[in-house]
């Protein structure tokens, strides 16, 4: 290399140098690199989300399926987010500002996103118990031909799949208490009313008083995108990665049971729509916010696609099991149709049966990766702490 | 099913072929030892083949009325509960057994039209009706009838016998280590905690005497497709049941970020309420409640091990969720023996647990609970490591009054002295850590007669510790100004030490050499206090001129002046000074003495001429018992009083 290259290239290095005040060498290139990818790869898993057609049943917007992929590019993202940050040629970045402050307030939102996730694995017991009473509605209704005794049968557990999505909706411990004395006292040594129905609402298994949506507003907190000169050092990705964590969070609370949901739709976190990654989640934000103001005044369990068409097929059938038992018998054509009804009904159980349980793993999944991050984090603060002198 | 649906024979010869299928069908149904499976269906085919039987019998007449008497019977038993307000199964045997055979009847009434092509008679199609609908209305009743009996018959069991002695009522240690400067310490402990204990005891969570019915519930609903419904009733009362005792146990749910932010002595509390639920939970509750999901629906395949786990699932994830929250909690030393009771529990439970969700879907909470015990065994090294920390960081600004034992040695050496109990866990997560720690630590080689235990990682890391302790106690020591006073401090320090670990299982761990090497250290502080304190004050007592007989008057007056206030200047500063264990104290004085009163009386007898009261200040007799004021730990002085 001749000499005078080797001053240009080293003089320019230090005009950078002057003019940026960040270090501008090689690895610092690498960085905008990995961040410009990482931005790349997130606009591109949730543009392939929110394109995600309707009308194909299998991949619908909140499917289980699509709930699957959401949580996938959770992971992946978590991935390349943490070798951004940790895989760095300088850890003593991340106890500088703005990260000294940026760090501890995502370690914060990921410690609420871990009670998110037992709150939604909670839930999914909830969803489990809707799919085995629509089971059994499935299996009363597809026998022929269809008499007062199954569809007796069927309007039992229609009755139990209503009310239960119902009882989910409303506050959770209200709802737990009257179960309670609905199953312990409703047949004292005579008494005799008879309303045989099974709730199984989302069982107490998180912290009194505890609100879904309330965590997932805390989690907005602070959550302000990077400006100026932060915008394009490490800000930006804990920036990132902290709207798709909310996001993840959101959109589960939102498909799932969940304790105290109240003021979901109200949350929303600064998006800026001139960030590229942004656009997607903004939309899907958006589309679901929209579907969850629909619900929210009738009550729902949740805007998990299945769970819908159990919902609005359940009430379908419900009418056609009052009808039945109405009139004593039915003509073949509103047989037939309710056989359909039934068939179609038997799809999301299928979906659910075989969906539910690796949806719960993955959820799980999420779970321990954000422990894993968070404890990786706060050792390399430990270090960092450690290997820089003492503030005095 | 299908072979019937031909149609309704109406040949002779068709007649004998279902006679003789009929008779060898009833043939092979009194065979003893038949599968469940196969019964069951020689019983459908029977009631089948009757069905067919009655109908050619009859050409359309006869044997559809025997159906309908049949059905109109079985209707009536069944009916009349309708409007009865009393439980079947409340009522008494006779009557329950009544309902079954009626239910029993019905269904196999249903079976039998069913098999029959139903597309051409009108009349069949209306007997079927009425029997399918009498059946919904039996297995509605059924299914009230099971919640019933659950809840009525559901057992309570009082944790405290199972594991009463497991309930650790005195924690040793539970303050956090910050607490060390200024906080007695408590020394008497016990871990009265065994694993082996734990045998496998299984309750009766609903009354033995009910499982029967629950079992003939359980058939007759699976008999007649109506399985679903009977496994969401029991699901829901037996979840609901295990919930109830979950808080009856005083377990509450708490949210992450609540464990995060606890309180140290809160949490440590509610590690150790942990540590008990677990064992209840999954050796009694758990396993009692799979015997009873076997018991009810044992011969039914997968479906008890789905109404188990599906019944347990949220309350063992409850239970998983509070040890992933400790376990990624701040790791700060205290935590550390909590930490390893909360991973032997469940190390000693994966076995029970790997049985009790065998299964297939089960595998999910398995994994859950491997997970956690990993993560328990890391959060316990982190802990171990920052403990070790703490000891080197410990700072003090002042020299310890009194130059007594230091409350960070007595933390220390109370809190390792636990160690060994945990000694095989620990081995265990030590291993991998610092493959190089025994380079680390700079003791000597312990030679070849060093016992297995004195060379397992446990040891070793025992070891590493008290060496930070000591280093951190020397640091301390500089801070006295008086060197003899520094001394004082290490030898009392270090005889503590080593009376700890002489006095537990640690010595096992430490070795005799060790022992010998520190017993030798603490003696040469004693030797270099007495150096430091005494040498200057026997000095007055010397005799410069070993060869003549005596020395001057003035000489005399002067050195016995010397001694005196030599020695009161000891007596004022050193009562003040303590030395807490009385074996070592007395050994001191008597040393001392041996030094100080022997030299004095050897002193005062040489110049026997000069022995007027005026000058001899203090007597040999007076010297000797002032020395046992020493190191008394309050300050005395002797210039003003004069007791003589």
């Amino acid at each position: 290399m001749p000499a005078t290259d080797y001053q240009a290239s080293f003089l320019g290095r230090i005009s950078i140098r002057r003019n940026q005040v960040i270090a501008m060498d090689g690895n610092h290139e690498q960085e905008l690199q990995d961040l410009e990818l990482f931005s790349k790869h997130v606009s591109e898993r949730f543009a392939e989300l929110l394109s995600s057609p309707d009308d194909v049943p299998f991949d619908a917007l909140l499917s289980i399926s699509w709930l699957r992929k959401l949580l996938d590019f959770f992971l992946c993202c978590e991935a390349e987010f943490k070798g951004i940050l940790m895989m760095g040629n300088d850890p003593s970045q991340i106890s500088k500002p703005p990260l000294d402050r940026l760090i501890p307030e995502f370690l914060d939102r990921s410690v609420k996103a871990l009670d998110v996730c037992n709150a939604v694995t909670n839930g999914l017991e909830s969803v489990r118990h809707y799919q085995k009473l629509a089971e059994i509605v499935v299996s009363a209704l597809e026998q022929k031909p269809i008499g007062d005794g199954q569809s007796r049968r069927a309007k039992k557990a229609l009755t139990s799949l209503i009310s239960a999505m119902n009882v989910d909706d409303k506050e959770c411990s209200a709802a737990k208490a009257t179960e309670r004395s609905w199953s312990f006292s409703r047949r004292g040594v005579s008494s005799k009313d008879r309303v045989p129905e099974h709730f199984r609402s989302v069982s107490n298994h998180v912290a009194k008083n505890w609100s879904a949506a309330k965590q997932i507003q805390a989690m907005t907190n602070n959550l302000v995108p990077p400006r100026g000169a932060e915008g394009s050092g490490l800000a930006s990705p804990v920036y990132t990665m902290s709207v798709i964590m909310v996001f993840v969070m959101w959109a589960l609370v939102a498909a799932i049971p969940c304790q105290e949901r109240n003021g979901l739709s109200a949350i929303h976190f600064p998006a800026p729509k001139q960030l590229n990654w942004a656009q997607s989640i903004t939309g899907l934000h958006e589309k679901i916010g929209e579907e969850w103001k629909k619900k929210e005044k009738k009550g729902t369990a949740g805007l998990l696609d299945e769970m819908q068409k159990m919902e609005k097929l359940g009430n379908i059938l419900m009418d056609f099991t009052d009808s039945f038992q109405f009139h004593g018998d039915i003509t073949d054509q509103k047989a037939e149709e309710a056989a359909a009804h039934a068939a179609e009904l038997a799809e999301p159980c299928r979906r659910m049966e075989e969906g539910l349980l690796p949806l719960q793993m993955q959820i799980r999944e999420v779970f321990h990766r954000i422990v894993k991050t968070r404890t990786e984090l706060l050792n390399a603060l430990d270090q960092v702490g450690k290997s820089s002198p003492p503030l005095l | 099913m299908d072979g019937c649906q031909s149609g309704v024979p109406t040949y002779e010869g068709d007649l004998h072929v279902v006679a003789a299928a009929h008779h060898i069908v009833k043939a092979l149904g009194a065979t003893k030892n038949l599968s469940d499976d196969l019964r069951k269906i020689l019983i459908d085919l029977d009631s089948h083949l009757s069905m067919i039987t009655s109908n050619i019998d009859s050409k359309g007449g006869r044997g559809l009325v025997d159906v309908e008497e049949r059905l109109d019977q079985a209707e009536r038993k069944i009916m009349r509960w309708e409007t009865d307000p009393m439980m079947i199964w409340d009522s008494g045997p006779k009557e329950a057994s009544d309902y079954l055979e009626a239910v029993d009847e019905t269904g196999k009434l249903v079976d039998g039209l069913r098999g029959l092509s139903v597309h051409e008679n009108r009349k069949q199609k209306e007997i079927l009706h009425r029997a399918m609908n009498i059946l919904q209305m039996a297995m509605s009743r059924l299914e009230e009838e099971l919640i019933h009996i659950l809840v009525r018959h559901g057992q309570q069991f009082e944790p405290k016998h199972m594991y009463s002695r497991s309930i650790r009522k005195d924690i040793v240690y539970d303050e956090s280590f910050v607490s060390v400067e200024d906080e007695p310490i408590k020394e008497t402990s016990s871990r009265n905690y065994s694993n082996d204990e734990s045998g496998e005891c299984i309750v009766d969570l609903v009354h033995a005497d009910v499982i029967p019915d629950i079992k003939s519930i359980a058939k007759v609903m699976f008999t007649s497709n109506y399985g679903p419904e009977f496994c969401e009733a029991f699901i829901s009362v037996q979840k609901e049941a295990l919930e109830q005792y979950f808080s009856f146990l005083g377990t509450e749910n708490l949210s992450i970020e609540d464990v995060l932010k606890m309180e140290w002595t809160c949490l440590s509390s509610k590690m150790n309420k942990w540590t008990w639920s677990m064992k209840i939970i999954v050796r009694v509750y758990l396993a009692s409640e799979k015997q009873l999901c076997d018991q009810v629906l044992g011969g039914l395949g997968s479906v008890s091990s789905y109404c188990f786990l599906e019944i347990s699932k949220a309350t063992i994830l409850c239970l998983l969720n509070f040890g992933e929250a400790v376990a990624m909690g701040p790791h700060r030393p205290e935590k550390l023996l909590r930490l390893l009771d909360m991973y032997e529990t469940l190390a000693c439970l994966l076995r029970d647990i790997d049985t009790l969700f065998s299964e297939e879907a089960g595998s999910f909470i398995q994994l859950q609970f491997h997970e956690l015990l990993e993560r328990l065994g890391e959060s316990a090294i982190a802990a171990f490591e920052a403990f070790r920390v703490a000891i080197s960081s410990n700072g003090s600004l002042y020299p310890f009054a009194g130059g007594g034992v230091h409350p960070l040695n007595k933390y220390v050496m109370n809190y390792i002295r636990m160690f060994p109990e945990y000694c095989n866990t620990l081995n265990l997560l030590l291993k991998n850590q610092h493959p190089g720690v025994a380079d680390q630590v700079t003791e000597p080689d312990y030679g070849l007669d060093a016992s297995l235990l004195t060379s397992c990682p446990m040891a070793y890391h025992l070891r590493s510790i008290t060496s930070c302790l000591e280093s951190n106690l020397h640091k301390k020591s500089q801070l006295y100004k008086d060197e003899a006073l520094q001394h004082i401090f290490l030898m009392n320090n270090i005889h503590y030490l080593v009376q700890k670990v002489k006095g537990s299982e640690l010595r096992l761990f430490f070795g005799d050499e060790w022992i010998r090497k520190h017993n030798a250290m603490f003696q040469q502080h004693a030797m270099n206090y007495e150096r430091a304190t005494w040498s200057s004050v026997v000095s007055f007592l010397k005799d410069d001129n070993p060869g003549s007989s005596s020395m001057s008057k003035s000489t005399f007056k002067e050195r016995c002046k010397g001694f005196s206030v030599a020695f009161e200047e000891v007596y004022k500063t050193q009562t003040s000074w303590s030395i807490p264990d009385p074996e070592l104290r007395e050994d001191l004085r008597i040393s001392t003495s041996l030094k100080v009163v022997l030299a004095y009386r050897t002193f005062l007898g040489r110049n026997l001429a000069y022995t007027d009261d005026k000058c001899v200040k203090h007597t040999v007799e007076h010297v000797e018992n002032s020395l046992l004021d020493l190191f008394e730990g309050s300050s005395r002085s002797l210039r003003n009083s004069r007791r003589w």
